[in-house]
């Protein structure tokens, strides 16, 4: 064979191969696939399962028309809220599945392992519950993204609305790990600037059943309100203990996240704590009401923080993949970086140097209204997205 | 001083619930020679049941009376109808078995109940706390003392006044002998580890007003239950009693 023909045979050989490639190509094209690697069993389920609840609204919503013409699809994974789990099915769905967007994760401990990974398969997380600080600081890259308010960010809301208060000494309940202890410090940070005092604080472990000895702690302190930043069924079983020690009336509950979820399993002994909520669904915006009702009909209940806080990350992926134009996740990357959304509770903006959402901030009470079966979060102060937001890829606020 | 009561109380009324927990653990070895990981997940079915009463009767005092004998219908409908086939198999085979039965016990709550917690209060009289002396204490925790106490009374009694109580203790030390002797082994099995599931679930029901229904309970009592069960004398309620004390 002369030279010139084996080249004529390798490009039609190689153009053959493209051809081949392209219906492989079409088929690409199908449904665009969102991964959850959720906690859908264990002691943090119900994360998972707000998670999953907006994500089953928000694929009705869009069915009609999808994103860019194309169907979604979600793709669930069962993680138990082990970070070790998490990675693994991580990687499932980005390896098996092919899906290019992860979301949903619950744990921070688990969002920090799987987002640590997405550099490497290229993909873009999205965080709608993960609170740790760390994620858009000291672990920051450029596939991570943050719709929701994180911890710190929280921590600041009722701090800022404590600095306002009569109350001067706290005392600092954190649970033992990322986000309880970053969550703690932040506080602890913020209310010593406000010139006021921190009498003590403790961390005891994630799962903890009996808290009686860190009550009779809190107790001995002397402080006028206690910082909680408990997950889940630790707030809960926290809020009864307290309540039966009649500590509630001695000591003011502030929770880092008062949610829903709580308020339902502790019902009245709830009644009084205050503190920050990611998305109160008690928001008075025409846009959260009409979620609030079309969430409702769907679920039969109403939506708690993360509920309101994946949808919101859902719906504004949706319009960063349509302004880009592709699912290609660095054009998305470079679509959302700096762009706005209305979201449910007011403005958003993703903030170019560290992924970290800018949006109000909520200082809440738990209330009874006889309009609801359980206690609902009254809002007590909004505060505008700049003063919430720390000082880019920090954990510190000006 | 006001610290060192506090503290005392705390460990009483955890121990009142564990004792009914190891109790059951303890005769269950002592009895069928078989160490019963699906201990743990009667005392949540107990608290979960608990919270079903309450929801549906709107008090606390019916679930504490109607529960346990419940979870001991159930506990004796499954002794009888797996663990009795293999007694005399190795302890291998009743490990797998009753950590099946955890499982499956433990998904079955989940599928019914949902992932997410539930409280129970407790009942109007044991609502808030009591001054002892300097001392705010949950009137609640107080009950579980007495209520721990009373029912190791009971069955310390049962065990050693009572005629039945003979009868399980003889089959305790030697069943083929018992067995000869007249003793109706198979059935003392199955009421003994009903019993002890009984046990478990009032438990439950008691624990749940404290600690309140959630998954996973039943893995978190099993591991302390063990750790006292083993301090106490393997098959030994009295050491039970003093092994919870730790």
């Amino acid at each position: 064979m002369r030279r010139r023909d084996f080249l004529k045979i390798s490009v039609a050989g190689a153009a053959g191969t493209s051809l081949l490639a392209a219906p492989r190509y079409l088929r690409a094209q199908g449904p665009i696939k969102i991964g959850m690697p959720a906690a859908l069993s264990g002691s943090y389920a119900q994360y998972g399962i707000q998670a999953k609840r907006a994500a089953d609204l928000f694929s009705k919503d869009i069915k009609a028309k999808g994103i860019l013409g194309r169907p979604v699809e979600f793709i669930f994974e069962d993680t138990a809220g082990d970070p070790a789990a998490a990675v693994r099915k991580a990687q499932k769905l980005v390896e098996k599945d092919g899906v290019k967007f992860l979301t949903g994760v619950a744990l921070s401990s688990e969002a920090l392992a799987v987002s640590a990974k997405c550099p490497e398969w290229k993909v873009l997380f999205m965080s709608t519950i993960n609170g740790a600080g760390a994620l858009t600081a000291k672990s920051f890259h450029r596939y991570f993204f943050r719709v929701n308010t994180s911890g710190p960010m929280g921590a600041r809301a009722i701090s800022l609305y404590l600095a306002e208060s009569p109350m001067k000494r706290f005392f600092a309940l954190g649970s033992d790990y990322a986000w309880g202890r970053d969550s703690a410090a932040s506080f602890t940070q913020q209310i010593t600037a406000a010139k006021k005092d921190i009498v003590g604080s403790d961390y005891p472990p994630v799962g903890t059943k009996d808290f009686a000895s860190y009550i009779a702690k809190i107790r001995q302190s002397r402080a006028e309100g206690v910082y909680l930043a408990l997950p889940g069924q630790d707030a809960t079983i926290y809020m009864k203990q307290a309540h039966q020690f009649g500590l509630n009336r001695e000591v003011k509950p502030i929770m880092e996240i008062l949610e829903l979820e709580n308020m339902k399993a502790v019902g009245d002994a709830m009644v009084g704590a205050i503190g920050s909520s990611r998305y109160p669904f008690t928001v008075d915006t025409p846009k959260n009401k009409e979620f609030v009702k079309r969430f409702h009909e769907l679920h039969g209940m109403y939506p708690d923080m993360f509920d309101g806080e994946t949808y919101e990350g859902l719906e504004w992926l949706a319009q960063v993949i349509a302004k880009a134009g592709t699912d290609d996740v660095e054009k998305v990357i470079e679509a959302w970086e700096d762009s706005t959304y209305e979201g449910l509770e007011g403005p958003f903006l993703m903030r170019k140097c560290d992924h970290q959402a800018v949006q109000p901030g909520f200082a809440v009470e738990c209330v009874k209204d006889p309009k609801y079966p359980h206690p609902i979060p009254k809002i007590l102060a909004t505060y505008p997205g700049d003063k919430v937001t720390p000082k880019c890829r920090t954990e510190e606020f000006s | 001083m006001a610290n060192v009561l506090e503290q005392l109380l705390n460990a009483l009324a955890l121990a009142g619930l564990l004792f009914l927990v190891s109790a059951g653990l303890s005769l269950v070895f002592g009895i069928l020679r078989v160490v019963n990981f699906a201990h743990g997940v009667f005392y949540m079915l107990g608290a979960y049941l608990g919270f079903t009463t309450v929801a549906l009767s709107g008090w606390f005092w019916p679930a504490l009376l109607v529960v346990p004998p419940v979870v001991g219908a159930i506990g004796a409908l499954l002794e009888s109808s797996t663990l009795r086939f293999i007694y005399r198999r190795p302890p291998i085979y009743q490990l797998l078995l009753t950590f099946g039965l955890a499982l499956i016990l433990e998904e079955s709550i989940r599928v019914l109940y949902g992932p997410t917690a539930k409280g129970v209060d407790p009942p109007p009289l044991l609502q808030g706390a009591i001054d002892l002396g300097g001392v705010l204490y949950p009137r609640y925790r107080l009950f579980l003392v007495v209520l721990g106490c009373t029912v190791g009374v009971a069955v310390w009694l049962f065990l050693r006044k009572t005629r039945a109580g003979l009868v399980i203790r003889a089959v305790a030390q030697n069943s083929e002998m018992a067995d000869c002797l007249g003793a109706d082994v198979v059935r003392v099995r199955t009421l003994v580890f009903g019993a002890a599931c009984a046990l478990a679930g009032l438990g439950g029901v008691a624990a749940a007003p404290m600690t309140t229904a959630y998954l996973g309970m039943g893995i978190g009592v099993i591991v302390d239950a063990f750790v006292v069960v083993v301090i106490g004398g393997l098959g030994s309620i009295g050491g039970s009693m003093a092994g919870e004390e730790e």
